[in-house]
């Protein structure tokens, strides 16, 4: 039962950016074939969407998910690779469809045209389809392969420009990277060896029975914490957020706005589905003897996220306190809000029931809502570097005044991510703090202090964006802001772009039952065995 | 493990490790080699000479590949079916797929890796790490 939508989407990607190199050329061709092919992305990705959670679902008129699969050459689940489309892989990957659309279209605009001849069109397309891939794949060999994929381009587009403070930044984010790989690669050989399967659906099935299959899952615990720090490595983490600040300040602004929204999207949605579907079930047995026996991986897991969370929302909030460019700020105030995706996560790990789903649906919310938000902000950066020649707080000033609409969105970007209502940023905080208010009920340890750091964290949100809007908005008119010029298209699309946000949140409905579809289809590993369907080996 | 010894690997292996009582036993050997060469990656990694630390990482991330390899459990004589039919247990091909991929990725990312370090050395006029950092 393969169903060949599934893999639409890696196709439609793969596809465009070989046909974008065999016409480089032709600028022009290029160019169209590239907006074209991110056209049918977006389609093939909707149409996808459309298939495993119907409209019936986000308007609440009834209708139920599916989950979608597709057995690459039609080998039988545990044996070939499957790609498996649920709720999460579909939310995710319409949360990237949502910023890469922009961020192409921007890119023609902004990239010059000499760069976007040689490479970037081919870049971004492979970028995508590596990110598609890791959305969609079920093994988590080819997860490691479609990781591979997806940071192979972003290594040449961190160094795009090539001088002196990029060459330095792609050094140090390649070479973490590829220690990143290596130990990933270790972690997928030690689960082989004591699971003897990589299928993730094939793994969580094994590690809720494991006394039938005659496993001990103590070793997984360890080799997932590894598998875990990988993908916090790409996620920008505390403590693996080092890279972050350098890397994006590297990057074209387009490609850090894919970057930020999506890329370090696929961390979280790596964590996510490795700690609730396939250790959903994964419990430890008792001959361990740490006085942890009967203890979910989930339950230890939690306080190791929670940590993280703490230490990625102080110092993310912090470091970008006392920043003085635009585009610094934004990259550490992206380490902190994803502290607060990872806090929602850490309540969910520790919760039962209610608590989980709501905790992911926050987490889900959330990254959704940083993902466009964030990707808005790097675009007006690019934008304002465009327009004056500088993104220094020093050189700006005024901007409000000459440019409004250029300030407009960054205004809308920036009260989306401190969370003001009705747009989506204040439904994240907002099930932050509700998820962090259940766990208080329920009683679990550490959610006052959940809720204290996630008060803190929004306190700090809204002190460096007044800080920033202060410094590069607000004011007289410096010289180099006197001296700026329109960029026209940019700014109109800059503009469509943060009244997709506003949009987004005043119709706030469907995209909650999509994430809450999406968490459900997190946490439901049964549902998710059943549809890729394993066969039995012994 | 039964008792059957991979042939061709401890022969080159056993010169460079100290196990001359363990050849019975590849995946003992194969121990060694592998904290040897994670070791050794390790030690490159932390130099402040960015050729080093690119060799270090592909250092790494070949002990990455051997170990998958161990992982597989190395039981039979080769991973192949039947050819002839005269075989006992045969090794898990598995892992030797798996690992094909890592070393064509890892070849992929060692040649960027290394046209990197070369830019670097352009744009800085050192590829002391420490001299790098500074500007």
């Amino acid at each position: 039962m393969s169903e060949h939508v599934v893999v639409a989407p890696l196709v439609v990607a793969l596809v465009t950016a070989i046909l974008t190199l065999g016409v480089r050329r032709y600028p022009r061709t290029q160019r169209t074939i590239s907006l074209l092919g991110i056209g049918a992305y977006a389609v093939a990705v909707i149409t996808l969407a459309s298939r495993v959670v119907p409209l019936g679902v986000l308007t609440g008129g009834g209708g139920t998910t599916e989950t979608l699969t597709y057995q690459l050459s039609n080998w039988p689940a545990p044996f070939g690779i499957s790609l498996v489309a649920d709720a999460l892989s579909v939310f995710m990957l319409v949360l990237a469809v949502l910023v890469v659309v922009p961020a192409l279209v921007f890119s023609v605009l902004y990239i010059e045209e000499f760069g976007q001849r040689i490479s970037y069109h081919a870049l971004f397309h492979f970028m995508l389809a590596g990110v598609s891939g890791s959305f969609l794949t079920g093994d988590i060999f080819n997860l490691f392969v479609w990781f591979e994929v997806m940071l192979m381009p972003s290594y040449v587009l961190v160094v795009f420009y090539g001088r002196a403070k990029h060459t330095r930044a792609a050094l140090q984010y390649t070479v973490l990277n590829l220690l990143g790989s290596a130990v990933m690669l270790v972690a997928i050989g030690g689960i082989y060896a004591t699971m003897g399967t990589l299928n993730m659906a094939d793994l969580a099935r094994r590690l809720a029975h494991a006394g039938e299959y005659g496993i001990n899952p103590a070793p997984v615990l360890g080799l997932g914490a590894i598998l875990f720090a990988v993908f916090a490595l790409k996620a920008g983490i505390v403590p693996f957020q080092f890279w972050v600040p350098a890397a994006y300040r590297a990057a074209p602004a387009p490609i850090a706005a894919v970057m930020a929204g999506v890329t370090k999207k696929v961390g979280i949605y790596a964590i996510i589905r490795l700690l609730f579907t396939v250790f959903g079930a994964a419990t430890l047995e008792s001959e361990l003897g740490f006085g942890m026996a009967g203890t979910s991986f989930l339950g230890l897991f939690g306080p190791v996220l929670f940590l993280m969370a703490i230490g990625s929302i102080f110092l993310g909030g912090l470091g970008a306190v006392s920043r003085n460019d635009l585009d610094n700020v934004l990259a550490y105030s992206s380490i902190g809000q994803v502290g607060f995706i990872v806090l929602a996560l850490a309540l969910a790990a520790t919760g039962e029931g209610t608590v989980r789903t709501v905790g992911l649906i926050a987490a889900l919310i959330y990254s959704l809502n940083h993902a466009i938000a964030k990707s808005l902000l790097f675009l007006v950066s690019g934008t304002v570097y465009e327009a004056v020649g500088s993104i220094r707080f020093d050189a700006l000033g005024g901007l409000s005044t000459k440019r409004p609409v250029i300030a407009g969105s960054f205004f809308l970007g920036g009260i989306a991510l401190v969370g003001i209502p009705p747009l989506t940023g204040f439904f994240g905080k907002l099930l932050v703090f509700d998820t962090a208010g259940k766990a208080i009920v329920a009683g679990e340890p550490f959610a006052e202090v959940a809720l204290a750091v996630a008060l803190a964290g929004a306190i700090l949100t809204i002190a460096y964006f007044s800080r920033a809007w202060n410094r590069a908005f607000w004011g007289t008119p410096s010289e180099p802001v006197t001296r700026s010029y329109q960029p026209t298209t940019m700014v109109v699309l800059v503009g469509a772009f943060a009244l997709l946000v506003v949009v987004l949140g005043i119709g706030f409905d469907p995209v909650y039952r999509a994430a809450d579809a999406a968490a459900h289809a997190a946490t439901e590993w049964e549902t998710y065995v059943e549809a890729v369907g394993p066969e039995v080996i012994e | 493990m039964s008792g059957t010894v991979l042939r061709t690997v401890p022969s080159t292996i056993a010169s460079t490790s100290a196990g001359g009582e363990a050849s019975g036993q590849p995946q003992v050997i194969l121990a060694v080699v592998l904290g040897l060469l994670f070791a050794l990656g390790t030690f490159l990694v932390l130099r402040k000479d960015v050729v080093r630390v690119v060799w270090g990482v592909t250092i790494i991330s070949q002990a990455a590949n051997v170990y998958l390899v161990t992982m597989g459990g190395l039981r039979g004589s080769v991973p192949i079916l039947s050819h002839g039919g005269a075989h006992g247990a045969v090794t898990d091909p598995l892992v030797q797929a798996l690992v094909l991929t890592a070393i064509v990725i890892g070849f992929g990312t060692t040649a960027f890796a290394l046209v990197l370090t070369y830019r670097v050395y352009e744009e800085h006029g050192t590829i002391d790490l420490s001299e790098v950092n500074e500007r």
